[in-house]
């Protein structure tokens, strides 16, 4: 293991990259969380070790140690000429590369004559502004091109189909339908107005039979009420009659039953002794009642 | 969703408001169904549809056969109006025909039709009375309405309903009245029909002569009718301009001197001149009614003594072309001449 890393360190140092490998080993318990350590309150913008300006152009850690004035002097004096050889490199300096191994450059002039470059295009610069308060125009529509082939085609009358002669059929049922429904509601009221009518005839005569049917029930009525009240007069009548004739007999026979009544009476009471002397019927009583009834028997003939 | 229809803009004469009618025998069962629908404008469109396809006997049987009656009778309480007018005007179209008056018997469709008796709209009212009124046309029918104890109702809506309405109120009560009139005597018709007498209308005076010709039929009616003195006002109908209203006007006159009372009523208001003078008018049933009243009159003896003057009045009537006014003349002159 050991020498395998070593060689592999080596290659590593060798190419110039760096690695690093060490035994594992178990961490120290660590706090998870910080302790309160003291805060040292610093402002950003005033603390010394921020780096100001440009980062990019320094050099890893320029301050080494406290810098010598002169050590300075001759870095700036060393800059200021490094800058001076530069320009005047450039200078001189072709655009052109360096020449090949065996080569030299050579300026060479390919025409006799310089010639002016008149060839120039007269350019004219320019400029519109539009007015600073113009609405922006609306976007005009956009009609793609159009592409393809315009074809066209026409169809004659008669070609699809004859009209007259397709719409029989569609018309004929329309128009049956319609008929068809009308004649049926015509029919209803025509047959509703002929029961009617045949029903008025029927009822005039009806009426009218009714109310000579009526009548002669009534004439009937009337006739035998008329018979029956003349029969009824009559009878009484006749009941009078006989009644009168009936009295008029039992009066004349009372008459003569009465006739002799008095005679008779008479001589029946006479014939029982009911008319007699009183002076002879009280001498007759005297002899009975001597005691001393006079009053008595004076009384009673009185009586 | 597909559609049968190509378009979603319909083409111009095509109905919006009616349902589609599906083919053939499929028709009415489809509308049977979409009836008993809970949306309202399935309802409404159905109605719609049904309220064409009935004017078809064969479809009103299909209908009754199918069980429509039960449904509409369920719409009749619906609460929007147009559902209920259409519904009205389907069972007024029904009644038309012999079918539809049979099933309206058969499932008692006429109570039903009754409880619309109060409704709000006057479309759905005036469609159920003309349903009551061809119904009342038929005996049958007439003895349906009866039986349902609508007259007293009838006779009470004559006060306070609308015009037209009343014509057909009085039309059913005619009807009605052949088959039995207690009931309309005990609401008081009589009273209600001499103000309609009076009425400006023509056609109202008419129809009221009219059903007080069928109520002055039975005694009590001609009792009633002697009772409220309308007998004057009959007498001064009888020189009414239309023929209707004299017509009716001198039946009517003819069933209330049956009675004594009446006939004595009748001569007091001075009935024989307009009478005679209606022996030659032009309608028939003008001439027979005439004849007939003044024959009535002419059963008392003072009629008789007034009458006996104007017999060639009615003999010129015995070679009339109406078979039962010549008959009647015969009799008359017949009743004129007798002697006791």
């Amino acid at each position: 293991m050991l020498p395998a890393r070593n060689q592999e360190a080596m290659a590593a140092a060798a190419s110039g990259t760096y690695s690093y490998c060490s035994r594992p080993r178990a961490l120290p318990a660590r706090r998870r969380y910080r302790e309160e350590e003291p805060v040292r309150y610093a402002n950003l913008m005033y603390d010394r070790r921020v780096v100001r300006g440009n980062t990019y152009a320094l050099h890893a850690l320029p301050w080494v140690g406290s810098p010598d004035p002169l050590e300075i002097q001759r870095q700036r004096e060393a800059h200021r000429k490094a800058l001076a050889r530069k320009r005047a490199k450039e200078q001189h300096q072709s655009r052109t590369p360096e020449p090949v191994e065996g080569r030299k450059h050579v300026d060479v002039q390919t025409e006799l004559y310089l010639e002016e470059l008149g060839d120039r295009i007269i350019e004219v610069d320019v400029e519109c502004q539009t007015d600073a308060f113009l609405d922006r125009p609306p976007t005009p529509l956009f009609i793609p091109a159009k592409t393809g082939r315009d074809v066209a085609t026409q169809i004659e009358e008669g070609e699809l189909f004859d009209f007259d002669i397709e719409v029989k059929p569609m018309l004929e049922v329309l128009i049956g339908k319609i008929i068809e429904q009308a004649l049926l509601e015509v029919m209803e009221e025509e047959e509703l107005a002929n029961l009617r009518a045949h029903q008025y005839a029927y009822e005039e005569l009806r009426n009218a039979e009714l109310a000579e049917v009526q009548r002669l029930e009534e004439q009937e009525r009337r006739h035998r009420e008329e018979k029956e009240r003349r029969k009824n007069q009559q009878s009484q009548l006749l009941q009078k009659q006989k009644e009168t004739s009936e009295k008029i007999a039992a009066r004349a026979f009372a008459q003569r039953y009465l006739a002799d009544l008095i005679p008779s009476v008479f001589s029946s009471l006479r014939d029982s002794g009911y008319f007699y002397d009183p002076v002879e019927r009280g001498l007759y009583y005297f002899s009975f009642f001597f005691t001393g009834s006079i009053v008595q028997c004076s009384l009673y003939i009185y009586f | 969703m597909a559609h049968a229809r190509i378009s979603a803009k319909l083409p111009p004469d095509i109905d919006p408001t009616k349902a589609a009618i599906a083919f053939g025998e499929r028709a009415l069962p489809k509308l049977n169904e979409e009836l008993q629908s809970p949306e309202l404008l399935t309802r409404q469109r159905a109605l719609m549809a049904l309220c064409d396809l009935v004017h078809d006997p064969e479809n009103v049987y299909q209908a009754i056969q199918l069980g429509f009656l039960d449904n509409l009778k369920y719409l009749l309480l619906d609460h929007d109006s147009t559902v209920r007018e259409k519904t009205t005007e389907v069972l007024y179209i029904m009644a038309s025909h012999n079918v539809g008056r049979d099933g309206f018997i058969k499932y008692g469709v006429i109570p039903a039709l009754s409880q619309l008796l109060n409704d709000p709209v006057d479309i759905c009212r005036r469609n159920m009375h003309r349903a009551f009124e061809i119904m009342a046309e038929l005996p049958r029918g007439a003895v349906g309405i009866v039986d349902s104890s609508l007259i007293s109702s009838l006779v009470l809506k004559l006060k306070t309903e609308l015009d037209e309405i009343q014509e057909l109120i009085l039309d059913t009560l005619s009807g009605c009245l052949c088959i039995e009139a207690f009931e309309a005597l005990a609401t008081g018709a009589v009273s209600i029909l001499k103000e309609k007498l009076t009425h400006p209308s023509v056609a109202i005076r008419s129809k009221a002569a009219r059903v007080l010709l069928g109520i002055s039929v039975p005694l009590e009616g001609k009792n009633i009718v002697w009772d409220e003195e309308v007998i004057p006002v009959l007498v001064s109908l009888l020189e009414d301009s239309d023929p209707e209203v004299r017509a009716n006007a001198a039946g009517a006159l003819m069933n209330a001197t049956i009675t004594t009372q009446g006939k004595y009523a009748a001569l007091s208001a001075d009935a024989i001149p307009p009478l005679l003078k209606l022996v030659d008018d032009e309608t028939s049933k003008v001439r027979l009614n005439a004849i007939k009243a003044l024959t009535m009159l002419s059963e008392a003896p003072e009629g008789r003594k007034t009458l006996l003057n104007h017999v060639d009045l009615f003999r010129g009537q015995l070679n009339d072309s109406s078979e039962a006014v010549s008959r009647a003349a015969k009799i008359a002159i017949k009743v004129i001449e007798w002697k006791p």
